[in-house]
């Protein structure tokens, strides 16, 4: 029989309650703000019930009633520099977090809504209505509520999809030199998934001052705990991690206060994240004003039991015991809450003149239509001062540099002239520059700065985004193949891709995606694609693709220093190769706009880029078409040189677009759209395309030639390009 | 395997089309290229040649029947193959019976060819005698009558519709080009941009856009020259003889002309005594024999040398100044008239000149100018001398901004310097679009008709 010995978890994990003491011993100061924002926030809520009962909330409005507690108790204590992000159902922990914001932590309940908070709880309401007015110019709604200005991030509609960011915000401010710290709230159907999951990871190894909260409040939607996992206890999952956890009852604000004071404390002097689980209840369903029960899911006796518990009586019940107030002071907050509501309804709504009895929105309220791009990316304004060179022009010397040295060599420049840069992926930081050494050199000058992360692209992309939300750091992730986009989706389209836009348009976020085309290397199906298409078509991104080592160094630059995402394309092809950059000048930047024309002709117009460029001339002189080469350099619609195409396109009436991967999720298939329909006039034939097959290339080499483009499909493109102008068949 | 040639859209946007003559017969033998039949439509006779090789094995329609474009007039096959289409056979076939092409993975183009090869491979006989009931030369309806394999893509003209560039289109629309002749050395024959050139470079005003309706048609004069219908008995009802194209077009034209070209007329005299005895002295002493007719169009290409800025017309755009001199010449038909455009008429000598209005002439009267031949052009000759008429006013042939009406060299009584004498005098009227014309330009461009004529030499100089 083998001998055994029971292994202990090292993160401690604790069940906390409060006892007549606590109370005794609370701040009476504390305890009143605590009533003062649950009555605000249980009006509030009431009030959006009401509103989604009339038909004027657009979209679901996730109710919070019942689970108040967990959020006022939590967020009550906080800094302003302190930020919470939330999930669908997260508007009590905003406007827990904007009023400890506007009241210094302090409300005074005979007073309860100064102009500044009534200011507040109207713009929220605005938001959540999708009014001008509101946090987010109306853009967010109910699910996406940002104030940057009170610490909080941004609530998400994507189940667990805020906690990536959440912890790029804790990096951020532990990083700054700050004792500040950031919650992540989410509910127990997202204690399951793999952002949470793997965040939790990341901010354990690398100690990010991130309170993984939950709030367990035993429903996702319909479904019960129970079916969904074997410990229901969801704090558990702090013992996986090495996480100091805390379970608690989140229908007593007190002690959810007390548990995220020890945590904090944890926090805050660098012992790392924690989780803390409040076990709440939403007096509703999912969404809108009707019990859990009306769905059968859950029986009306299970429900009256958690009224008897909920936290608005229940710290009334205890501030009474202790003569802090009286029932009619209570009821004075209560009345004072619903006013205010009122008075925010009142300026929103009016009397709908075509339906009696009935209220609308005032129609002038509404945002402009013309809105609805705006703020999709910035206006690369921020380049404006940069110095723009044009290597295909420039005359000075060069200096003879292998590609992938120009690569590391442009990033070690940068973050020694920038401290914000922060290089992050899967072993960036050995290997001599990781798998291709693209990053040599930077571990060694910038260690601190130069982070091998976890094999979780989505956390570690997530985290990147979070601090490019906060702005103190300029990330720069790299996914070792372009195929693990599809690993991180929700992080790279949902969450970074849409963040500027659908928070309003206003915040910039400044990050570089470094990835690399592998085509040819025999890494099979999950590894080879071209990125290009799917980032060109999905909004927010936009996109380099340098085919030299010179053009690599003015595009990192400018991606560098963009408020936009920006996705660097390289390729393992052009690293080895023999280059040159303008000797002694990484500096420079090539703003959006500039293609370059590496070979005029009248024939036909090649666009292409990244290697196919090279590719592409050397079919050129095969065939002797005489062809102009368009190497595009940017690729994305807001970034694309149109002048450059148009004016060749009208000469040449002919457009071969080159590309190697795949033709499903290729990148010219939006180009020859765009093409067609600007220049149709100017065309004396289809749009001619070259690609790879349907197929992802294979592991045998035979197959994976056979399925991308090189050298041989850009000679059969122009050939086809011939037969169509009327040339030899 | 048999092909059905349906009627070709000879000219852009022409819906209906004729065969006027078969130019073969079931059972000859054809090669690609031969002339097959020529094609009749409102502006010109083109004559059709074969795109398909093989033994004809039935002719669809009657020489004169009009038919739309894209409907079938014969069917082409192997020789002893049977013309007459299997009843069922073009819609009990379904569809889904052509073999799928799986488009190869290399191939950029991988999903082009199954659809190209259903369209051109309209493989099963055509109806064989029954035009009414032929299908549409719509793509969409081909390969549901297809019962056979698709053929592989061929460079093949599809027929029913000419394949155009977007590029040539806009270009053809600019410069006012027809492409009813243009061989088109594209995909499916499409009509690309080096199939153009040729007539780019030709074109009279490459840069300027031509004006919106390029005459190919007759103008003016329209000396209906019928001869009248056979004698009938006194009272018996008229007889409805349908219009040939020629004259709807005539009618269209030129009600259109009178209606929208603000005309304004100018007659002069001019003495032609020297012209005729220099013309005289030119074919007694030459092999070639010079007309009145040709040396008044040459004194025509040297009046607008002399005022070069009345060669000039009108377009809604802007003037369009020339700088060739490329007159029409009226040509009467047996029913109808053409008016063919000599180009460079500045550039040529008397006798080319004749001889290439003679070669248009003759062309134009058994219908064998192409299109081209009769579009564009700043002015007009017409010329009714040879009738008789003394003088007579023209209509102008848009978009040319003048006409010349030319009446018969008759002998009259004249005064030279207070004497009388007898002298020939050819009377002249001019018709101008006062649009691109004022009457004094016109009046000086006339005075110097006058003067060449009257001093032929220099209309040889």
């Amino acid at each position: 029989m083998p001998r055994q010995r029971r292994l202990e978890s090292t993160a401690p994990w604790v069940e906390l309650s409060t006892t007549a003491a606590d109370w005794k011993n609370a701040d009476p100061a504390l305890l009143a703000t605590m009533l003062g924002q649950l009555h605000l926030i249980r009006a509030f809520e009431e009030r959006v019930l009401e509103l989604a009962g009339e038909g004027l909330v657009h979209g679901p409005a996730h109710s919070s009633i019942g689970q108040e507690g967990g959020a006022v108790g939590s967020i009550v204590g906080l800094r302003t520099t302190d930020a919470v992000n939330g999930s669908h159902r997260g508007h009590h922990q905003f406007l827990a977090k904007a009023i400890t914001h506007v009241s210094q932590g302090k409300l005074d309940l005979t007073s309860l809504v100064d102009d500044t908070l009534q200011g507040v709880l109207q713009r929220t309401l605005a938001e959540i209505l999708g009014l001008a007015q509101g946090f987010c110019a109306g853009r967010g709604g109910s699910m996406h509520l940002q104030w940057f200005e009170a610490g909080a991030l941004g609530t998400n509609a994507i189940v667990g999809g805020g906690a990536p960011m959440a912890t790029g915000n804790a990096y951020a401010q532990k990083h700054s030199g700050t004792t500040d710290l950031t919650i992540n709230y989410f509910g127990d159907g997202a204690a399951q998934i793999g952002s949470v999951l793997e965040s939790m990871n990341l901010a354990a190894a690398w100690k990010l001052p991130v309170c993984f909260f939950v709030e367990n409040n035993l429903y996702a939607v319909a479904t019960r705990i129970e079916e969904s996992v074997a410990d229901t206890r969801l704090s558990v999952r702090g013992q996986g991690f090495g996480i100091p956890s805390w379970r608690v009852d989140g229908m007593d604000p007190l002690a959810v206060h007390l548990a995220m004071e020890q945590a904090a404390e944890v926090m805050r002097s660098g012992g790392g994240p924690a989780v803390v689980e409040a076990e709440v209840y939403r007096f509703f369903h999912q969404n809108g004003p009707y019990p859990g029960s009306a769905f059968g899911y859950r029986t009306k006796e299970e429900e009256a039991e958690w009224k008897k518990r909920d936290p608005l009586d229940r710290v009334a019940r205890e501030m009474i015991k202790l003569g802090l107030i009286d029932e009619a002071g209570v009821q004075q907050v209560r009345d004072q809450a619903i006013a205010a509501m009122d008075a925010a309804t009142d300026n929103l709504l009016e009397a709908d003149p075509d339906s009696q009895g009935k209220r609308r929105i005032r129609p002038e309220l509404w945002p402009d239509p013309d809105f609805v791009d705006v703020g999709v990316r910035g206006d690369a304004s921020e380049l404006a001062e940069l110095r723009a060179v044009e290597p295909l022009t420039d005359t000075r010397e060069r200096e003879s540099m292998k590609f992938v040295d120009a690569v590391a060599g442009v990033m070690e420049r940068r973050m020694g002239e920038d401290e914000r840069i922060l290089v992050l992926g899967e072993d960036v930081h050995r290997l001599k520059g990781g798998t291709n050494g693209a990053t040599k050199g930077l571990a060694t000058a910038f260690p601190e700065r130069t982070l091998g992360t976890p094999i979780s692209e989505n956390a570690f992309a997530g985290l990147g985004g979070g601090l490019a939300l906060d702005g103190r750091f300029v990330p720069v992730i790299e996914f070792m193949y372009p195929d693990f986009l599809w690993v991180a989706a929700d992080q790279v389209f949902n969450q970074i891709g849409k963040a500027r836009h659908m928070f309003g348009g206003q915040n910039p976020v400044p990050l570089v995606l470094r990835t690399k085309v592998a085509m040819g290397s025999g890494y099979g199906s999950q590894h080879l694609m071209d990125p290009a298409g799917i980032f060109a078509t999905s909004a927010g991104w936009r996109i380099v693709a340098p085919s030299t080592a010179a053009d690599y160094v003015g595009l990192m630059n400018a991606a560098l220093a963009l408020g936009d995402p920006v996705l660097v394309i390289e390729h393992v092809d052009l690293y080895g190769e023999k280059d040159e950059i303008i000797a002694g000048d990484l500096d420079y930047i090539i703003p959006p706009g500039n293609a370059a024309v590496r070979r005029e002709g009248k024939d036909v117009t090649v666009i292409s880029y990244l290697s196919m460029v090279k590719h592409s001339l050397e079919a050129i002189e095969q065939t002797g078409v005489d062809a102009e080469l368009i190497d595009l350099r940017w690729l994305d619609r807001a970034s694309l040189d149109w002048e450059t195409i148009e004016t060749s396109v009208k000469k040449t009436n002919a457009v071969l677009i080159v590309e190697q991967g795949a033709v499903g999720t290729s990148y010219g298939g939006w180009l020859a759209d765009e093409i067609q329909r600007r220049l149709f006039d100017w065309l004396d034939q289809p749009v001619q395309r070259v690609t790879g097959a349907e197929s992802s290339p294979s592991i045998s080499r035979v197959l994976e030639r056979a399925a991308i483009a090189r050298t041989e499909e850009v000679v059969a493109g122009l050939e086809t390009v011939r037969r169509h102008a009327g040339g030899a068949a | 395997m048999s092909t059905t040639i349906r009627m070709p859209e000879v000219l852009a946007n022409v819906t209906e089309a004729a065969v006027q003559k078969w130019l073969v017969a079931a059972g000859d033998e054809i090669a690609v290229g031969q002339p097959f039949a020529e094609i009749e439509t409102e502006k010109a006779v083109v004559e059709y040649t074969a795109e398909t090789a093989g033994t004809v094995l039935e002719l669809l329609v009657a020489e004169g029947d009009s038919i739309d474009v894209g409907a079938p007039i014969a069917v082409v096959g192997q020789a002893g193959e049977s013309a007459e289409p299997e009843p069922a056979a073009p819609d009990a076939e379904p569809a889904a019976e052509t073999p799928a092409v799986s488009p190869s993975a290399t191939d950029p183009e991988s999903a082009a060819p199954v659809a190209e090869a259903a369209v051109q491979s309209p493989s099963s006989p055509a109806p064989a005698s029954a035009p009414a009931a032929a299908p549409s030369a719509s793509a969409a309806d081909a390969p549901s009558a297809s019962s056979t394999p698709a053929a592989p893509a061929t460079d093949e003209p599809t027929a029913g519709r000419r394949f155009i560039s977007p590029l040539v289109r806009r270009l053809a629309r600019e410069h006012g080009l027809s492409l009813d002749e243009v061989q088109g050395s594209g995909p499916d024959g499409r009509i690309v941009r080096r199939d153009i050139e040729a007539l780019l470079t030709d074109a009279p005003s490459a840069s300027a856009p031509a004006p919106a309706s390029p005459a190919s048609a007759p103008p003016a004069s329209a000396p209906a020259q019928t001869s009248p219908p056979a004698a009938t008995a006194p009272g018996a009802e008229p007889e409805l003889v349908p219009h040939s194209r020629m004259r709807k077009t005539i009618a269209r034209r030129l009600t259109e002309s009178k209606n929208q070209v603000p005309h304004f007329y100018l007659t002069a005299d001019c003495r032609v005594d020297a012209l005729l005895a220099m013309r005289a002295e030119i074919n007694a002493a030459g092999t070639v024999k010079v007309s009145v007719n040709d040396l008044v169009v040459k004194a025509v290409a040297g009046a607008f040398r002399d005022v070069p800025e009345a060669n000039r017309t009108w377009s809604d755009d802007g003037m369009l100044q020339h700088g060739s001199v490329d007159i029409g010449i009226a040509v009467s038909l047996d029913d109808g008239l053409v008016v063919p455009i000599v180009r460079g008429v500045e550039g040529l000598s008397v006798s080319a000149l004749g001889a290439q209005i003679a070669d248009l002439a003759e062309r134009g009267r058994g219908g064998k100018l192409r299109p081209d031949e009769m579009e564009g052009g700043s002015f007009a000759v017409s010329n009714l001398g040879m009738f008789g008429t003394q003088s007579f006013s023209a209509i102008i042939n848009p978009p040319q901004a003048g006409i010349l009406a030319v009446g018969a060299a008759r002998q009259m009584p004249v005064v030279v310097d207070g004497a009388l004498e007898v002298g020939s005098v050819m009377s002249v009227t001019l018709s101008a679009d006062h649009r691109a014309w004022d009457g004094a330009l016109a009046a000086r461009w006339l005075a110097a008709f006058v003067s060449r004529i009257e001093h032929p030499l220099t209309i040889l100089a």
